[in-house]
């Protein structure tokens, strides 16, 4: 009973949800008053969704139906399960279990499986093209944020979220030290192509391929991909400050709205890049930098 | 169903259809995303396929090469949705009516595939931005 | 313009250079492949463009050409009278002259013989057939709604 309510209510979907939807109003109004508009107002989000909730839904002829319906809402359930398991040990509700930072990072990838299933079934040449740029974008990112959370692991001496937490009350937060500079920084761009936002969003390109992958969702289906995509953006900054930061509540609200402004920021002054360039920066620079930050963590940094 | 109703009015996605037109009416529509006629505070946006979209914006007067293609669009758009008719071309064909490759204006091609559609219809050539936006609004108020 | 004279002595009607940079031949339609290929291939000119027009007894077709080095420009004048409009296609053998052709064919009903891929280049394929927009007894009311053909159209 009470892991229903951790998991449907607080702080599992509803508080997700709202906090979510509120975070995109937030990237809407910041970037609005970056190019000096008045942006959208408070309610934007929820309205987006009702709106999608009272159109109907096409499913194309050849698309597969059951599947074309399951998958975004297969990534709906599972990002809320791993925002659910992130914030149960982060407000202090109960305690984790030993590799649940692993769970819960893999658990954020779904979304973009469940993406490329849908790409792949709904039956039109753009969204194909959108679903190989997809599966080449997952492989990339993955590797230097697995060589950063091994690192800090390794260096708390536990792989749960509670060992991470108390490491850092001990012995100070990660971004303090040299390597943890270097390792937030990789981070930031792996969040960023995690949530598939310029300078990396060539899945869902939309002047380029008419929305890619999401060119045949419509109606329920495709409020279920964006509420799925601000509950990430709710989730992953958390992410973030349970690794470098480490501190509760407190500190945790003026660094999440930080990490948030940091990535507005960068879609707003970047243009988006092509395959081949996002491949050669994250398996070149990124990884070389978190191997760089990993042996200066080593030797005590 | 109200709230859902009420939520339809405050978020307009539009897709831009362009039949036969001369381009002029394509580019004021670019002007209503500029920080002085600013319309994502209404918000609405500009979307990429007409399955996100809960209006079309369709700009000239149409053609027989775009006609098949213009009714195709109509259909693939999840209902409920709204149609703008805009410029002069798009209400009435404008100076181009008595011409060999004009079939008709929007209003009429539209008919033929759904009886009850709702058309609001902007005229000017082109439009003026205030014009634009007084128009959206009057469709919103009658949805 | 002394060398075409001679040259073209037997193919043209006659030859006139009102200006100093600008030729008018006129011919008949039966000879204007062999004048035009001369003037293309061996006289050096390029090819600009062609027009049709609807005059009484016909359709004027005028093929303009230009020599550049000499800042000159030749204009070749043909009658297909009516009532068979037909003439020989010079896209056969110039690429260059197949899309004016297929343009002239369609506006305004002239047959080129032998051209290699008569198909529709501006009119909408659903467009009735058997009219032509660009002649002078044409009228709007000539096409009605239920002539178009979307059939035709390739959706």
């Amino acid at each position: 009973m009470k892991l229903l309510f951790y998991y449907l209510i607080f702080p599992g979907f509803i508080f997700a949800c709202v906090i979510g939807l509120l975070t995109v109003w937030l990237d809407r109004k910041v970037s609005a008053r970056v190019q000096w508009r008045q942006g959208p107002p408070w309610y934007q989000g929820f309205a987006d969704i009702g709106k999608l909730l009272y159109k109907e839904v096409i499913i194309p002829e050849e698309a597969f139906g059951s599947g074309f319906i399951a998958a975004p809402l297969f990534g709906l359930a599972s990002v809320t399960l791993a925002v659910t398991i992130l914030c149960v040990s982060f407000f202090n509700m109960s305690e984790g279990f030993i590799g649940d930072i692993i769970v819960v990072w893999y658990l954020f990838a779904i979304p973009a499986i469940a993406l490329i299933y849908m790409g792949s079934t709904s039956g039109n040449p753009l969204s194909s093209v959108g679903v190989s740029r997809e599966i080449k974008l997952l492989l990339s990112y993955d590797l230097p944020m697995i060589i950063i959370i091994v690192m800090i692991a390794s260096k708390a001496g536990g792989f749960s979220i509670r060992a991470i937490m108390d490491w850092q009350r001990i012995n100070g937060s990660n971004i303090s030290n040299w390597y943890g500079v270097i390792a937030f920084v990789v981070a930031i761009s792996c969040t960023q192509a995690k949530l598939g936002r310029v300078p990396f969003d060539l899945a869902e390109a939309e002047t380029e391929l008419g929305s890619g992958i999401l060119l045949e969702l419509s109606g329920g289906v495709l409020a279920a991909y964006e509420l799925s995509k601000a509950i990430m953006l709710f989730g992953l900054p958390i992410f973030l400050i349970i690794l470098f930061w480490g501190k509760g509540i407190i500190g945790g609200v003026l660094m999440y709205l930080f990490i948030v402004v940091l990535l507005i920021l960068i879609k707003n002054t970047n243009p988006r890049v092509r395959i081949d360039h996002a491949m050669k920066y994250f398996w070149g620079w990124m990884s070389g930098a978190a191997i760089l930050a990993g042996l200066l963590a080593h030797f005590g940094v | 169903m109200g709230v859902l109703k009420k939520a339809f009015k405050k978020s307009i996605w539009v897709f831009h259809l362009s039949t036969a037109a001369c381009n002029n009416c394509d580019i004021e529509v670019l002007e209503l995303l500029t920080p002085r006629y600013d319309v994502e505070r209404f918000g609405i946006k500009l979307v990429g396929s007409p399955r996100h979209a809960d209006a079309l914006l369709v700009c000239g007067s149409v053609n027989a090469h775009a006609k098949p293609r213009l009714l195709e669009v109509y259909r693939q758009t999840p209902k409920p949705c709204l149609v703008v008719a805009f410029g002069s071309c798009g209400c009435s064909s404008g100076i181009f009516r008595d011409s060999y490759s004009i079939v008709g204006p929007v209003d009429k091609v539209l008919r033929e595939e759904d009886p009850d559609v709702k058309i609001v219809y902007i005229p000017g050539c082109p439009p003026k931005p205030e014009a634009m936006i007084e128009g959206i609004i009057m469709g919103l108020g009658a949805i | 313009m002394k060398d075409l004279r001679e040259k073209l002595k037997g193919k043209i009607i006659d030859i006139v250079q009102p200006r100093e940079k600008r030729i008018y031949i006129r011919v008949e339609p039966k000879k204007a492949p062999e004048v035009i290929e001369y003037l293309f291939f061996k006289y050096k000119c390029k090819f600009c463009t062609a027009t049709g027009m609807d005059i009484r007894e016909g359709i004027e077709i005028i093929y303009h050409l230009a020599r550049e080095d000499k800042n000159m420009v030749i204009n070749v004048k043909t009658l297909v009278p009516y009532p068979n409009l037909e003439i020989k296609s010079i896209g056969k053998k110039i690429p260059a002259f197949r899309w004016v052709e297929r343009e002239i064919n369609e506006m305004l009903g002239v047959t080129f013989i032998g051209h290699p891929d008569m198909r529709r280049l501006l009119l909408a394929d659903s467009f009735p057939k058997g009219k032509y927009p660009l002649r002078k007894d044409f009228k709007h009311s000539d096409v009605n709604d239920e002539d178009y053909d979307y059939e035709r159209s390739g959706i």
